[in-house]
């Protein structure tokens, strides 16, 4: 008799807890989803597309530096964001640049668009989640398994 | 199950303990051997190598809320002081894991990046977890019944698991600055054997040493509870 009564108990206890979580989960994910939008820490040249007014809009712009486009002209940075559609975004800016920003490797620029040029205010560099010494990408090239530059 | 008592689990943490501070160091010793000695990456240089101390944290940060989690889960369920004690003896462990990878990640940010803080989703719900596990302590140490403290820290436990799987895929959901999964993912690591076998053993050696603290924390909350009862027998 007693043990039934335990288990009413437990089994009571259970869906309290079951209901609580359910509860607070499908609010997080209601507000996240709602918040995409502002999640998302930086839109691709594709997504520049589709949106409208972007004009003076503060924005950041995420993606590759696109090969052979990254130039030091009359004191300012001068090179274009391209993402994998190959859209890509001219940008300008003026101040030093992150040690590791290097040609079609990932870069985010945050600023706005004056006259179609993104005037960069901050630069990130944005590294990828391959890590592995010289010596096995050289390995790699003489296999002519690399694929990258 | 319920024949663990708190005190049956802390005698037996405690025979081992000395075996398992013992693993720890010689695992720690090793790994920061084979941290100097290991290649530089070749686009990050020697900057990436505070991911071997960034990423064994990251993981126990949420491994060890999980467990807090689940074990909150079977105090409440099953009202059981074992699971209860230890939820409240590894809330520490987890605030001071999740500084460390704040700490690091800030670190190697500014190395890598070229910022040491950003609002990126990654970071943000990092920081969430960090403070759910201070709001975790608060609570624990806000009651004058420990009963009534671990209750309301058991819940904060469980609603908080909530924010494990935006930590842990935030970085899937939405476009972060933080780079992607480089070893639990989709295809396997995505970083050379050397470095893995590094990673691994140093996360190996912080688990460690991890056990051992919490062993220690455990010891010392069923021996204070143990003083306070004979003091209130003797009144």
């Amino acid at each position: 008799m007693r043990i039934i009564k335990l288990n009413n108990q437990i089994k009571k206890r259970f869906i309290f807890l079951l209901i609580i979580f359910a509860c607070f989960s499908t609010s997080i994910f209601l507000i996240s989803y709602s918040l995409k939008d502002q999640i998302a820490y930086f839109v691709e040249p594709t997504d520049l597309k589709s949106m409208d007014g972007i004009e003076n809009k503060y924005l950041r712009v995420g993606g590759l530096v696109k090969t052979n486009s990254l130039k030091f002209l009359d004191g300012n940075w001068v090179f274009e964001v391209v993402d994998q559609n190959q859209n890509s975004v001219n940008v300008i800016f003026s101040k030093t640049l992150p040690n590791l920003v290097e040609e079609n490797k990932g870069i985010i620029v945050e600023g706005k668009f004056i006259d179609n040029i993104f005037v960069a205010e901050i630069v990130l560099a944005k590294h990828d989640e391959n890590y592995m010494p010289q010596s096995a990408i050289d390995k790699l090239k003489e296999e002519g398994k690399w694929r990258g530059n | 199950m319920f024949a663990i008592t708190p005190n049956i689990l802390s005698n037996f943490m405690n025979s081992l303990s000395r075996y398992v501070i013992l693993l720890s160091l010689i695992l720690i010793c090793v790994s920061i051997f084979l941290i100097i000695f290991l290649e530089n990456d070749y686009y990050q240089g020697i900057s990436f190598k505070i991911m071997f101390i960034h990423v064994p944290t990251a993981w126990l940060s949420l491994a060890i809320f999980l467990i807090m989690g689940i074990s909150s889960i079977v105090g409440l369920i099953f009202k059981s002081p074992t699971a209860f004690t230890v939820a409240r003896s590894l809330s520490p462990i987890g605030l001071i894991m999740s500084i460390v990878v704040l700490v690091t990640g800030s670190i190697w940010g500014n190395l890598t990046w070229g910022a040491y803080w950003v609002w990126d989703a990654r970071l943000t719900s990092m920081l969430i977890l960090a403070f759910i596990y201070l709001g975790h302590i608060l609570l624990l140490y806000s009651f004058e019944h420990f009963q009534k403290a671990d209750f309301a820290a058991s819940v904060l436990a469980i609603i908080g698991m909530v924010n494990l799987p935006i930590v842990k895929f935030s970085v899937d959901w939405w476009t972060t600055l933080h780079q992607e999964s480089s070893v639990l993912r989709i295809g396997g690591p995505s970083m050379t054997n050397d470095y893995l076998i590094t990673l691994l053993v140093s996360f190996f050696g912080i688990f460690m040493l991890t056990i051992f603290w919490f062993s220690n924390i455990f010891y010392i909350i069923v021996e204070k509870r143990k003083i306070e009862r004979s003091k209130l027998l003797n009144d």
